[in-house]
């Protein structure tokens, strides 16, 4: 055991202290309590708490990385990712936070009256939940990964025990205030590193500023190389790739059920409004910093790691090729290590890069805590998300609506358990990097509940048969088009699996809006209480009349 | 409860969403349409940066946060000017859940 060791495991210890003594203290008694924190949580808290809930292991452990890989390309994610926000917050949040719901299936199943809606919406969360919570896990598995010297799988399966316990235990009122801290841990684990490499490598400690500049220089070392520059665009795909993704990550963002139930906590419209904007600007601190992080962890790897001898590559090289994740091979038989014989997995980038800066145990420690408070806190979300749409949609609404709030809550602890072993299962060995696993969940979003709720709540006459015409299609065409992308390499215009969601959100707007016009009309009462949304809660709309209570 | 002139609540609504169209039209350019003219952009430098590079990373998510930040002090204003009480709106909000 070494002091890395030691030192690593005692802050992760100390931060999961926090989060359970926080978890406790506010820990979920009633069913509202459980899912929506009771209604009362101010905007700014709330926006923190979007943010870590936001922010998971593919925003802290992979996305810095597959920029690095992907050079501009991958900035698709730092937009996309970022972007979608004013999707929500401008067209859906309020309008959904007005609803009065607890869940998106719950405002699907009200707003189309229809049971059917309500299980297919369901089914949906479920499905893009679970895929998300894949990505999480095996971010987990990482960390778990490089903490131990063990291999990642492993470290998944220690990963599945400690996220299961964590969300079952909690609920929404436990987990707000547990991601309040997650925030606060994972942003400062995040910033440290940033600003202690800007400082080593430009002498400036405000990385947002010093690193165009490096930037600039990696195009150079790269021409001299002869690989094509860093920042060139569409090296790494087409420009219509760029442009699907980047829309996908966009509308999946609006689509996402776990991030709206956030938007149910806080008590008005007005309130949901700016809990948007502080969310974004807290999650900004960090999306400013990742390609940041790329581009100095790529100069320092390109300067002062490929040239070296073999024999002399430093310890950190040892602990990450055993966790599988990095791969050193002297192809060229020359006893030094060029540049294109690293292999480095998208994945451990951000872990890694304080280890190769030489930042000393206490940062690379900080950093291992921060991408663990970053899969929690998410996961925890994801699980809350699906748990939801079982135990309160599926089995409380449909199933069983005579079930007692002690019943409800049991069966949402257990599908909690079974839900994270099961992720845990394919996690274990995972289909992509965890950017790309996570693209995945956001494309079935976009081609799902992005038109589902767009049409929900902006026009009257979207009905029953439309919506659940729209899902299926939607969640078809998404389906099929990444398999298609990633295992038959089928693709339009250069559009691979993580653009999938532009064509299922088409498909999905499409069916939607025919299925609806072929059919009946929904009721009066439902199209005004469509048009009710549009407004503050102290107006109603009633009959063609608008009140207001004072 | 009293019923208000339908103008007046068609009134507000038609303002938030002209303000809604102007922050999405915004928003567009500042993402799609640098991506769309990233080739040419490209050979204008900023803070070290190539331009199409620099929008990406750091430029279009500065814009969108002021946006939702616009919108949201934008928003208080046009709930005020319509009389819209905030702690009302509270009461009815907490109310708007009790039959689950």
């Amino acid at each position: 055991m070494d002091t890395q060791f030691i030192v690593s495991l005692a802050i992760i210890l100390a931060t999961f202290a926090l989060y359970i003594w926080i978890a406790i203290f506010n820990k979920a008694k009633e069913t509202s309590e459980f899912y929506v924190a009771g209604r009362g949580v101010p905007p700014i808290w709330n926006g923190m708490a979007i943010g870590a809930d936001w922010m998971s292991a593919a925003s802290f452990i992979g996305m810095a990385g597959t920029i690095m890989v992907l050079g501009y390309d991958g900035l698709a994610y730092i937009m996309g990712w970022t972007g979608g926000y004013l999707l929500l917050t401008f067209l859906l949040a309020p309008q959904l936070r007005k609803s009065g719901s607890y869940t998106v299936p719950e405002f699907i199943g009200d707003r189309f009256l229809n049971k059917a809606a309500l299980i297919i919406a369901a089914i949906c969360t479920m499905i893009i939940s679970f895929t998300y919570s894949i990505g999480q896990l095996s971010g987990s598995g990482v960390v778990i990964g490089r903490l131990f010297e063990i291999d990642a799988k492993l470290g998944t399966m220690i990963g599945v025990v400690l996220i299961a316990f964590y969300a079952a235990f909690g609920g929404m009122k436990g987990i707000t205030w547990t991601q309040v801290a997650q925030y606060l841990v994972l942003i400062i684990a995040y910033l440290v590193p940033v600003i202690f490499m800007s400082l080593q490598i430009t002498g400036n400690p405000i990385p947002w500023l010093s690193y165009g500049d490096i930037v600039g220089k990696l195009g150079a070392l790269d021409r001299e190389l002869g690989l094509s520059e860093y920042f060139a665009p569409f090296e790494k795909g087409t420009k219509w790739q760029f442009l699907a993704l980047m829309f996908t990550l966009m509308a999946g963002t609006a689509g996402l059920p776990h991030v709206i139930a956030r938007f149910y906590t806080v008590s008005t419209m007005k309130a949901a409004r700016w809990s948007g904007a502080w969310a974004l600007l807290f999650i900004g601190l960090l999306y400013f910093s990742a390609p940041a992080y790329a581009a100095f962890s790529r100069f320092i790897l390109m300067t002062q790691v490929a040239g070296s001898k073999i024999s002399e590559l430093p310890a950190w090289t040892k602990t990450w090729v055993d966790t599988g994740l990095l791969k050193v091979a002297d192809t060229s038989g020359d006893g030094i290590l060029q540049w294109n014989e690293l292999i480095i997995a998208n994945d451990i980038v951000v872990m890694a890069t304080p280890e190769i800066a030489n930042l000393g145990a206490f940062v690379i420690g900080l950093v291992a805590a921060g991408a663990m408070a970053a899969a929690l806190s998410t996961a925890g979300g994801l699980l809350i998300a699906i748990s939801s749409a079982f135990a309160h949609d599926i089995y409380y609404r449909i199933l069983k609506p005579t079930a007692t709030e002690k019943q409800r809550m049991k069966v949402a602890r257990i599908t909690i358990v079974v839900a994270t072993l099961l992720a845990g299962l394919i996690a274990l060995d995972p289909p992509g990097a965890i950017t790309q696993i996570v693209a995945w969940a956001f494309a079935i979003a976009t081609g799902t509940f992005f038109p589902a709720l767009v049409l929900g709540v902006w026009w009257k006459r979207s009905n029953a048969a439309g919506l659940i015409a729209g899902l299926l299609v939607g969640l078809g065409v998404t389906l099929t088009y990444i398999f298609a992308a990633k295992f038959g390499g089928f693709t339009i215009l250069g559009i691979i699996d993580t653009g999938a969601g532009v064509f299922g959100a088409i498909a999905a707007f499409a069916a939607n809006i025919i299925v609806s016009l072929a059919t009946k009309p929904p009721s009066q009462e439902i199209q005004d209480a469509v048009i009710n949304l549009r407004y503050p809660e102290q107006m109603t709309y009633k009959d063609g009349e608008i009140y207001m209570e004072d | 409860m009293r019923k208000i002139d339908k103008s007046v609540a068609n009134g507000y609504f038609r303002e938030k969403n002209t303000y809604m169209v102007i922050y999405f039209i915004i928003w567009a350019v500042v993402s799609y349409g640098v991506v769309l003219l990233a080739e040419p952009l490209s050979t204008i430098y900023f803070n070290g940066f190539p331009f199409h590079y620099f929008m990406g990373a750091q430029g279009a998510l500065a814009v969108f946060i002021v946006l939702l930040f616009v919108n949201a002090i934008v928003g208080d204003k046009i709930d005020k000017k319509y009389g819209i009480n905030d702690k009302k709106n509270e009461e009815i909000g907490m109310g708007s859940t009790v039959d689950h």
